[in-house]
């Protein structure tokens, strides 16, 4: 079920977003199988560029024994399958087994690949393709290099892995796609259904506000027509007058009272009560956070996932609180102007009502015409910050290269430059609502001139409009503008906030990549042995990280993973702890595979010590005791001693209570390592990843820690990583990885007896180093 | 200069060809083997400093295309031009802002084309000219001549270059 809409969506992705088909188009899948001989398509991809690189469509077309190139005739055809009249398709295929190598030259945005065959002979196929289909094209050639290393993987739905692959970079940039903006508002609305009460109670009281507001105006004018002329007329007596007019002051006074009064309810329920919406979001937010997988934070910017749970709240409390209200009554409170204007004296009426859509008009137009120059600004203003967050934390580099006055230079460059956008944005507003405002005014004074004629009269006749209408009239209009501001820049309102809650929902439709099955299995205890077995995997389906890597571990061995940097060795102790989850093959804990355990009962079981050693904001009892948070003062103290950072700990002047972390008190490296090895004790994990916690510290902290460490692996099963062979003394094993395989594996003197190995190699070179 | 690598030094000349396998083959006097090209500076110098390379790491650096023989230049210009192939922009029919990404739709010598890009992801300039506009899949859009655009194109472009 779940996977069905995914699959949906990453087709509604490719028909929104691209200009490509969704899937391989019938008639080309026919001609393939048809030369196939009626066996089906397993995998596909769209080619895109044809041999003069040129933009085009062809489909790669994986079979069970075959390969198909699926052209049209003419060749000359548009990327734009859907609307083509012409749907003749010609297959070129050859058969898989006469396949020798596949190679891929990469460009700037047109890949090449090659099926090559017999050597010296024509290749078998040539391909040419732009990134965009590269990981489709990846999936394709995934299979076909394993099938010529001996393996065979399974294949998905075709069409699926298509769209995926097409949909993939997009739904990085942004998850949500194809998310409509009137759902997004929906569904935030939807917040306040918690709040029904709350929001009533808001939304009475401000149509209270509304309706009360145009009650001074309306008394005015009627004090003015019904008791102060008739009495300075002498028409009625002055104790009457006095009487009604007293009657009125009083009647103003409560109006004003109810006003504030409602004003009062609105602005705390409804302040209130967005508040408590920006909470439940920001709690779901967090909550779901924590349960999405690494995959995710490697895509996503740390700051654009903090600005969403902080300033993207924020600005959707400010939209429920006043926003939805604010443009709602403004729609009303217009309305109903209108409405009284124009029964007080409809030929004035109209006069002052017929513009006020074209200044609504107008100030929308504004805003839309200020977007470019917005968007400019915005540019300008990130090339400002980022010199900023290139050169704060680097500037040990910059004055070490004595390169301040450049930067200086650099920046100041920068900071005119969005000077000068800003001032053209200022300038573009501060021409506009000046002129606006005189519009505005303008029609007031059409409304004088208007009224005068009628408010004097012909000579003979009497006035048709009285002193007291006109001056309610008068009043009227200037009540106008407020609302008015608020219906034109409602589209931004809108607009701003609905942006907001998408890039919260965008998270919160995030579905972790790592799923536990509906009934996890617990090993209680865990052993400790662990298997590949002919395990690939990439972390962005285009480039496989690890290729067909299968080893097997036996409870309690220490095993030294060694070799180049980039080979593999910290993705394969992500697999182990199933940060990721493999592309292809299996990773198996005590015999079972890690997707049917339940994982957090699994990294409960793991022990990570890194190189860079995490500690988070808080005391050194709290950074040890942080996987268990009830571990009594003796466990620490013991578990620090094991990672011999008892004796540093206890002369900080606040011993164990000492703040360390972000903005605490500085560690050196070596110190920050103890601890975390601290920590990795007493979790006391059945598996112990080491990547290489030892490689950043001199000597002598290294024998401090090779010491706690060695107490620490005893009795576990251990994946090391080290830079420096000697640190692996203790290992039972040795693997040593190279561009994603395992390429040895045996003990030190094992290894060392190939001497053309890479581990004999890389110890020749140590040895060298260390003597010269 | 061509500075063969180490590897193969003091073997003769370099020769490229395109063998019937549609491979690039680069060999001396006594080896051959099929090789990839990189330019060292895609932007700044895409003539000069091209690196040839197999999976074991660099054959030769070429200083320029005018060091090789006629055969072997040819067909060097030719792999390279297939390595720095971009999308050349022609004409932008529209742009559209969406929650964090941003949909071009534009008219390339290639042919027309719809792309995405990040909305905090500018197009840059490049040293040889123009701005260069980068999709979320990794695709370069070259616009090499903003101001030679027609109206409307320019329009759309304004905001995005200097
Ligand atoms: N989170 C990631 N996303 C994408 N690629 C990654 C990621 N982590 C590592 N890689 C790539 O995977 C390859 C192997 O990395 P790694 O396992 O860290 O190597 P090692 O630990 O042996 O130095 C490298 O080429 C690296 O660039
Ligand atoms: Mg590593």
């Amino acid at each position: 079920m779940e996977r069905e809409t995914q699959n949906a969506i990453d087709r509604r992705i490719v028909e929104r977003y691209t200009d490509q088909p969704a899937r391989m188009p019938v008639a080309a899948r026919e001609a393939v199988e048809g030369a196939w001989g009626g066996r089906p398509v397993q995998l596909y991809a769209l080619i895109d560029l044809d041999a003069g690189m040129r933009l085009d469509e062809a489909w790669l077309a994986l079979g069970e024994s075959q390969v198909a190139i699926a052209r049209r005739p003419t060749q000359r055809g548009t990327p734009r399958a859907s609307d083509s009249v012409d749907e003749t398709w010609e297959a070129q295929t050859f058969p898989r087994e006469r396949l020798q190598a596949i190679r891929e030259t990469p460009g700037l945005s047109g890949n090449t690949l090659t099926f090559l065959g017999v050597p010296d002979e024509p290749a078998l196929a040539v391909v040419r393709y732009t990134h965009r289909q590269r990981r489709a094209v990846e999936n394709v050639r995934f299979v076909l290099e394993q099938e010529l290393e001996g393996r065979s993987v399974p294949t998905g739905d075709a069409d699926d892995a298509y769209a995926a692959s097409v949909a993939a970079p997009i739904r990085e940039a942004q998850a949500l796609v194809a998310g409509k903006q009137g759902a997004v508002l929906w569904r935030l609305l939807s917040y306040l259904g918690r709040y029904r009460g709350q929001v009533i109670l808001g939304f009475v009281a401000a149509t209270i506000i509304t309706g009360v507001s145009l009650v001074p105006p309306w008394l005015a004018g009627y004090l003015i027509d019904e008791v102060v002329r008739p009495v300075q007329d002498g028409v009625m007596s002055v104790e009457d007058g006095t009487t009604v007019a007293w009657l009125m002051v009083a009647a103003m006074a409560v109006v004003y009272l109810v006003r504030q009064a409602s004003a009062l309810i609105r602005l705390r329920y409804l302040a209130i009560l967005g508040e408590w919406v920006a909470r439940d979001l920001r709690t779901e937010l967090y909550e779901h956070l924590q349960r999405l997988s690494l995959g995710f934070y490697s895509r996503k910017k740390t700051g654009s996932l903090i600005t969403r749970v902080s300033s993207d709240t924020d600005r959707l409390w400010d939209f429920l609180a006043f926003g939805v209200v604010d443009a709602s009554l403004s729609a009303v409170m217009l309305m109903g102007l209108s409405a009284v204007l124009l029964s007080l004296d409809w030929k004035l009426g109209l006069v002052m009502v017929v513009p006020v859509p074209l200044f609504c008009w107008s100030i929308y137009k504004h805003g839309e015409h200020m977007n470019r120059f917005f968007i400019r600004a915005w540019r300008k203003w990130s090339r400002v910050t980022d010199i900023l967050s290139d050169t704060i934390p680097g500037m040990r580099v910059v004055k070490a290269f004595n390169q301040e006055e450049r930067e200086t230079g650099r920046f100041n460059e920068r900071n005119v430059d969005v000077t000068d956008e800003f001032n053209r944005i200022h300038q573009s507003w501060t021409t506009f609502w000046p002129v606006l405002m005189l519009a505005v005014h303008a029609t007031t004074v059409a409304v004088w001139a208007f009224a005068m004629p009628r408010l004097l009269g012909e000579p003979n006749a009497e006035p048709s409009l009285s002193a007291g209408t006109f001056v309610s009239f008068l009043l009227y209009t200037t009540m106008f503008i407020g609302p008015m501001e608020v219906i034109g820049q409602i589209a931004r309102t809108v607009q701003r906030a609905t942006t907001s809650a998408h890039r919260v929902f965008e998270v919160l439709d995030t579905e972790p990549e790592i799923v536990d099955r509906p009934d996890p299995v617990r090993l209680e205890p865990i052993e400790g042995q662990v298997a590949f077995e002919d395990v690939s995997f990439g972390y962005d389906g285009v480039r496989q990280v690890l290729r067909g890597v299968s080893f097997a571990v036996k409870p309690g061995e220490m095993i030294g993973l060694v070799g180049p940097s980039g080979g593999g060795k910290t993705t394969v102790t992500n697999l182990i702890a199933r940060f990721y989850d493999v592309t292809a093959g299996r990773v198996a804990i005590d015999g079972v595979d890690v997707r049917e355990l339940d994982t957090g009962h699994l990294r409960r079981q793991i022990g990570i010590v890194l190189q860079e050693p995490y500690l988070f904001h808080g005391s050194v009892t709290d950074n040890i005791r942080y996987g268990h948070p009830e571990a009594t003062p003796e466990r620490v103290i013991e578990a620090a001693k094991a990672a011999n950072a008892h004796d540093f700990i206890v002369k900080l002047p606040l011993g164990y209570d000492t703040i360390v972390g972000e903005r605490g008190q500085n560690l050196s490296g070596g110190e920050r390592q103890r601890v975390s090895i601290a920590r990795a004790i007493l979790h006391d994990p059945r598996i112990l990843i080491l990547d290489e916690a030892t490689s950043a510290v001199d000597t002598e902290t290294e024998r401090n820690i090779q010491e706690a460490m060695d107490r620490l692996v005893a009795g576990r099963t251990v994946f090391a990583i080290a830079h420096r062979l000697s640190t692996l003394h203790k290992a039972s094993r040795l693997f040593v990885m190279k561009e994603g395989r395992l390429v040895e594996s045996g003990t030190h003197e094992e290894l060392l007896a190939e001497p053309d190995g890479v581990y004999a190699k890389l110890h020749g070179l140590q040895m060298q180093l260390a003597v010269g | 200069m061509i500075r063969l690598s180490e590897k193969y030094q003091g073997l003769a000349e370099l020769t490229l060809e395109r063998r019937t396998d549609g491979q690039l083959w680069a060999s001396g006097d006594d080896w051959a083997k099929p090789v990839r090209v990189h330019r060292c500076f895609p932007w700044s110098e895409p003539g000069r400093f091209l690196s040839l390379r197999d999976d074991d790491g660099e054959v030769a650096l070429v200083g320029g295309l005018d060091e090789l023989d006629d055969p072997s230049r040819r067909v060097l210009e030719s792999a390279i031009a297939e390595a720095g192939f971009v999308l050349e922009v022609t004409r932008i029919m529209n742009v559209e802002e969406e929650v964090e990404i941003r949909t071009w739709e534009v008219e390339t010598r290639q042919g027309p084309r719809i792309f995405q890009t990040r909305l905090d992801d500018w197009p840059t300039t490049v040293p040889g000219g123009g701005i260069v506009i980068r999709d979320v899949a990794g695709d370069l859009y070259h616009v090499a001549d903003p101001t030679g655009l027609d109206g409307k194109s320019r329009k759309w472009l304004w905001a995005f270059v200097d």
